[in-house]
């Protein structure tokens, strides 16, 4: 395999990990605020294709515009869905916090995905993408498509760590993240962080499904396979952990690509495309059980 | 006077009970149709599939029924995936009481069902099954109005060879349908010298850009690109293929497998790139120019709303062979609607119908092995198949050319 080939490849996985990690960090700041395995993350992903195809191809607003619009829109229904499924587990409203969590997350995922079936219908949707066409570098040729759905992508990441970095909103979603009693005693109020972390969650997955949209096309079940990658990554990089989602997703990208060209029986590469990223991460947690980033000990 | 009442209220129960039911279930014959209506499955083509037979339906019920009686449709979904065929199967057959059961689409489906017709003693018509194995399995109760993958592909085999391509790279699903696709363009090519690479790849996946990037890097680089997948998964290769420069283009023509590529889908998914694919349709609206397979092109289009394609004349053949058989046998028993069907020749919209009865090879049994096969080209965007140039078999094209390159 030639340089540019190679090159060719990797500057792929780059462009997927980027979608990957938009998935992953939304799952894994839901997780690390709110301490719950969000099973419906699939569909908030797939929430924002179609929020965007309602956006783009329906109302008309162009592509940029379009993926603003759709992870606000999830945004908001993920707040929303915090505040009438989730918070019950943190008010003590509920009996068994834990499979309450699982169930409520399981029964929305289904739910959602029944609701755009019926709203929608099963046929794949191509929204108009942010660019049509090929950016040729050389004798690099990439999908347009996909490299500018990575750049805004990777814009929506760098903003969302610049956010809970600097404001004081993400300053304390990042307290009740690391201790959510001390964060309470010292008068943040964790009931409106519970919700802001789970739109923000919800709005990167909105944001990844707006911009994969366009290239794999919508439907009622473009979610599945993305959130199987999402807790893979969330699982390699440690729970609750931001760079670990991040670097986990570049991992798993680059992974998936590099071993599908360099194993010897090509042929066979593609047909055990999901399987790269499990045999890593079976690796990975032998050696680290807590994931490259997690905390040892930390309730999982 | 309290007897009285009692009687009345009794007469009433028992006529609410029996007046309709029983005789609406003496009345109707019932169809069981089987179809992928929602994903994994290949959404258009089961679409497709039942509105063709829904218009047979219509057709039948407009000319006085079947033996005095009218005729029912009974659709089930299947996705696409065997466990919920064979659902869908078991509840036509116990709680529909269909006579026989046509349609279904996808293979792996239709060998799954297979086992069931024979224990149920089911008459079952396969649409849109390709694997060899469907009518391969030598059961009895399962005939097939489409092409085998041996059928169709040595067709496309012959095409290939005949425009010359020396170098060919297929990526199948890894179904029964797209192995077979992989097995019998590889039985058909190799013998000519040709270098045919194949790659398999699960129906969930969405980017074959790896593979895509590897192909287009080869030296020498594949001159023919096979796209054996169906539903979703074909339209994205397709769209993926042309925006890495990889095929359509001078140096790689794409050839579409799967039937997905002649769905209005097709255009809403690759625009204007979608002129110069390749598609493989068995049956064409139009041909053979017959007034039924015109009357059934208009009727589809008022019901469905969208043109006819082969897909759904497979639907509407699918019931009318059955009822064909029915009237043929004056009976609505399995054993007598299969002996029916064995010596059927109706005239359909895409020919004359009939199933083989020879054993060898072993997919020709009651296989319809007259199914008309074409190898077209899109030319323009959002071309009908119909109107697509038609580059094999030769009798048949509407170009001098056996390709059309970009």
């Amino acid at each position: 395999m030639s340089l540019t080939d190679l090159t060719g490849q990797l500057v792929n996985g780059l462009v997927i990990s980027v979608f990957y990690a938009l998935t992953a960090l939304g799952l894994s700041l839901i997780f690390g605020v709110l301490r719950i395995v969000n099973f419906a993350h699939g569909e908030l992903y797939m929430m924002g294709g179609f929020a965007y195809y309602v956006a783009a191809s329906v109302a008309g607003i162009p592509p940029v515009a379009a993926v603003l619009a759709a992870s606000a829109a999830v945004f908001l229904l993920g707040a929303l869905l915090e505040r009438l499924l989730i918070a019950p587990i943190h008010d003590g409203k509920v009996d068994r916090p834990d499979e309450y969590a699982i169930m409520i997350t399981f029964a929305l995922s289904i739910l959602l995905q029944s609701l755009m079936l019926s709203v929608f219908g099963p046929w794949s949707k191509r929204p108009e993408p942010i660019f049509r066409g090929r950016v040729e570098l050389g004798t690099l040729i990439i999908s347009g498509d996909r490299l500018a759905a990575a750049v805004v992508g990777a814009l929506v990441i760098a903003g969302t760590i610049l956010v809970l970095q600097y404001t004081r909103a993400g300053k304390a979603v990042r307290a009740v993240s690391q201790d959510r009693e001390a964060a309470e005693v010292l008068g943040v109020d964790v009931r409106l962080v519970g919700m802001l972390a789970f739109g923000i969650g919800a709005a990167l997955a909105g944001a990844a499904g707006a911009l994969m949209g366009p290239v794999f096309n919508v439907t009622p079940t473009m979610g599945i396979i993305p959130v199987i990658k999402a807790y893979v990554i969330v699982v390699l990089g440690g729970l609750g952990s931001m760079r670990g989602a991040i670097l986990g997703a570049l991992i798993l990208g680059e992974v998936e690509v590099l071993a599908m060209v360099l194993i010897p029986d090509t042929t066979r590469a593609l047909a055990y495309k999901d399987a790269y990223g499990l045999a890593l991460l079976v690796l990975v947690l032998l050696f680290r059980p807590q994931g490259l980033f997690g905390t040892a000990g930390r309730r999982a | 006077m309290r007897a009285f009442w009692r009687g009345v209220v009794a007469a009433l129960l028992a006529a609410s009970c029996l007046a309709p039911g029983t005789a609406s279930a003496q009345d109707v014959i019932k169809i069981g149709g089987l179809a992928p209506l929602s994903p994994p499955g290949g959404v258009e083509t089961g679409q497709s599939l039942r509105d063709g037979m829904m218009v047979a339906v219509n057709d039948l019920n407009a000319s006085g029924g079947l033996l005095g009686k009218k005729v029912e449709l009974v659709v089930e979904d299947t996705s696409g995936v065997p466990d919920k065929g064979v659902a869908a199967f078991e509840r036509l057959v116990t709680k529909e009481g269909v006579v026989a059961i046509n349609g279904c689409a996808h293979s792996a489906v239709c060998m799954a069902i297979g086992p069931l017709a024979e224990r149920h003693n089911i008459p079952f018509v396969a649409d849109e099954c390709w694997a060899d194995d469907v009518t391969g399995a030598q059961i009895p109760q399962i005939f097939r109005l489409t092409v085998a993958n041996s059928l169709v592909y040595t067709v496309a085999s012959d095409w290939v060879k005949a425009a010359g391509f020396k170098n060919i790279a297929i990526i199948g699903e890894n179904s029964d349908w797209g192995l077979g696709v992989i097995d019998v363009f590889k039985r058909n090519l190799e013998q000519t010298g040709a270098k045919v690479t194949s790659f398999t790849a699960e129906r969930t996946v969405s980017d074959f850009t790896p593979q895509l990037l590897q192909l287009k890097s080869m030296s020498p680089r594949p001159d023919l690109l096979i796209a054996g997948f169906t539903g979703a998964g074909l339209l994205q290769m397709l769209r993926q293929a042309y925006d890495l420069g990889f095929a359509p283009t001078k140096e790689t023509a794409v050839f579409a497998a799967g039937a997905d590529a002649l769905e209005p889908e097709f255009w809403k998914v690759m625009g204007r790139d979608g002129v110069h694919v390749i598609a493989n349709p068995a049956g064409l609206p139009g041909k053979p120019d017959t007034p039924l397979s015109r009357r059934f092109a208009t009727e589809y289009e008022k019901l469905a709303g969208r043109p006819a394609n082969s897909v759904a004349m497979e639907g509407y053949d699918g019931v009318m062979v059955i009822a064909e058989a029915i009237k043929a046998a004056g009976s609505t028993k399995a054993d007598d609607i299969a002996a029916a069907l064995r010596k059927l020749r109706w005239e359909g919209t895409r020919g004359t119908v009939f199933f083989s009865q020879d054993k060898s090879p072993k997919w020709m049994y009651q296989q319809w092995p007259k199914v008309p096969i074409f190898v077209i080209q899109y030319t323009e965007p959002d071309q009908l198949p119909e109107k697509a140039a038609i580059l094999w078999p030769k009798d048949q094209a509407t170009t001098d050319k056996l390709l059309m390159k970009p």
